[in-house]
């Protein structure tokens, strides 16, 4: 596996959670995009039983979404667990790399 | 000044908040003292009199300015130390892509081997379908439950566990993925393991649920790979080998077993499966080659009675384990160094 997270910060300022990779390369993620693209089955459509029920509430009734805590799996993930309750996702450590919104790595995925 | 804040007591945990490491920094000038309370649980109610107490026990020494800095009380992140075993300094597993390589039989050899040098093991196996540790290392004794954990029973000096203890002889274990990830949780917190060098894990063939149940449960330190020299069991080996890589656990290196048949009556070498195919492949793909075992009655029949070639060390086969087991050693220290530089979250 290419990239490891050398710290994980919760709480980075303005709803983001940052990462410092193992080369040097940081990333910074808004909660709100993480919690969008959470891998788990049931958000990604994968479970029959299941359907992905849109984020829906009035702002103002809904809590602002942030991460209670999180928890490495084994060496190659992070588990989050939002403070909706939500907590299946499984967060490959290769995957929030491919995420990262800077714009070198946007840059980047456009070139692919 | 320690023992000043000594007197300071945690009332949730009944001891000294110096005992318990709380106490950071400390730092004492002219007339002020400055230190950091490290808080252990967010949720203890006795945050707020600990830090008054440490205040105050300060203050009664006559220093005028106490700076006291509080760092807030984080959850645990689950390291290579986890929970479940928190005495167990490495954690190997032995895979391998296809069945019938001989994973439990080098699992079995190996923990000998490397106690017969001196290490603390436990072995345990992971291959809930077919069992066949208690075979290997004669099943001599049952688990038996104290206080609410199991103790595993120890052969040769190995603690061991297996689904084969808990199930009738010729009985079946026919379960789901759940099922399979809830046994492998126990096997590792509910075995009291003890204080281990090495716990060796014999996994079933494949890249299926208990593997990866494994490698999410806990951080793996590496794991062997067993093959045979055709290139058919190594094709099937490297997907083991991929899945490794993908769950970021280290590979230790390959070892090939049945990689060479010495006839008993004429004393022909005959390379049945071909030969030297594992370590041509550890090459190319960059990893250590372990060592090689022959193919040799005594090995199955001392493994079908329960007493493993490698607890003779002096006979061929002992030696070519304990081979093995010192290659091994030295990649799982290499692994470990590698390993320090920790993932931190804060």
């Amino acid at each position: 596996m290419a990239f490891i997270p050398r710290k994980i910060k919760l709480d980075a300022g303005n709803d983001t959670l940052r990462i410092e990779w193992s080369d040097g390369h940081s990333s910074l993620y808004h909660y709100q995009d993480l919690r969008d693209k959470c891998p788990c089955a049931t958000c990604t459509d994968s479970h029959p039983a299941t359907k992905r029920t849109a984020a829906g509430g009035l702002a103002l009734f809904t809590k602002a979404l942030r991460p209670d805590r999180a928890e490495l799996v084994g060496r190659y993930a992070l588990q989050i667990f939002w403070n909706d309750g939500h907590s299946t996702g499984i967060y490959a450590f290769s995957y929030l790399r491919d995420l990262c919104p800077c714009e070198e790595c946007e840059a980047a995925r456009i070139g692919e | 000044m320690m023992k000043v804040l000594s007197s300071v007591r945690d009332t949730a945990q009944q001891k000294d908040i110096v005992a318990l490491g709380m106490v950071k920094d400390v730092e004492v000038g002219d007339q002020r003292v400055t230190f950091t309370l490290q808080l252990q649980n967010p949720h203890n109610p006795a945050n707020g009199q600990i830090v008054r107490s440490a205040r105050e026990a300060v203050a009664a020494l006559g220093v005028a300015d106490v700076q006291v800095r509080i760092a807030p009380a984080q959850a645990p992140a689950r390291g290579p130390n986890s929970n479940l075993i928190p005495n167990v300094k490495s954690t190997v597993a032995v895979g391998s892509g296809k069945g019938g390589v001989g994973k439990s039989t080098v699992a079995a050899n190996l923990a000998i081997a490397l106690h017969l040098q001196g290490a603390k093991v436990g072995l345990m196996d992971t291959d809930v379908y077919g069992p066949s540790v208690p075979t290997l290392m004669g099943a001599h004794q049952e688990p038996v439950v104290v206080d609410g954990k199991i103790a595993p029973p120890v052969e040769y000096g190995i603690k061991l566990i297996s689904m084969g203890y808990f199930l009738p002889k010729d009985d079946a274990v026919i379960w789901r993925g759940p099922m399979l990830h809830k046994t492998i949780q126990q096997f590792l917190g509910d075995v009291r393991w003890g204080e281990l060098d090495y716990l060796i894990i014999d996994m079933p063939p494949g890249t299926g649920d208990i593997q990866l149940s494994l490698c999410q449960t806990i951080p793996l330190t590496g794991a062997v790979i067993v093959s045979t020299p055709q290139d058919l069991a190594l094709h099937v080996a490297s997907k083991a080998i991929t899945m490794f890589q993908k769950l970021n656990v280290p590979v230790l290196g390959i070892v090939e077993n049945m990689s060479y048949f010495i006839c008993p009556h004429c004393g022909q070498r005959e390379d049945i499966f071909g030969h030297g195919g594992a370590r041509a492949a550890a090459q190319k793909l960059g990893f250590s080659f372990l060592g090689e075992i022959p193919l040799e009655t005594a090995i199955r029949v001392k493994s079908d009675s329960g007493k493993p070639v490698a607890l003779d060390a002096a006979t061929p086969q002992g030696k070519a384990f304990g081979e093995v087991a010192a290659a091994v050693a030295v990649q799982v220290k290499n692994a470990r160094a590698k390993a320090e530089e920790e993932i931190m979250i804060e």
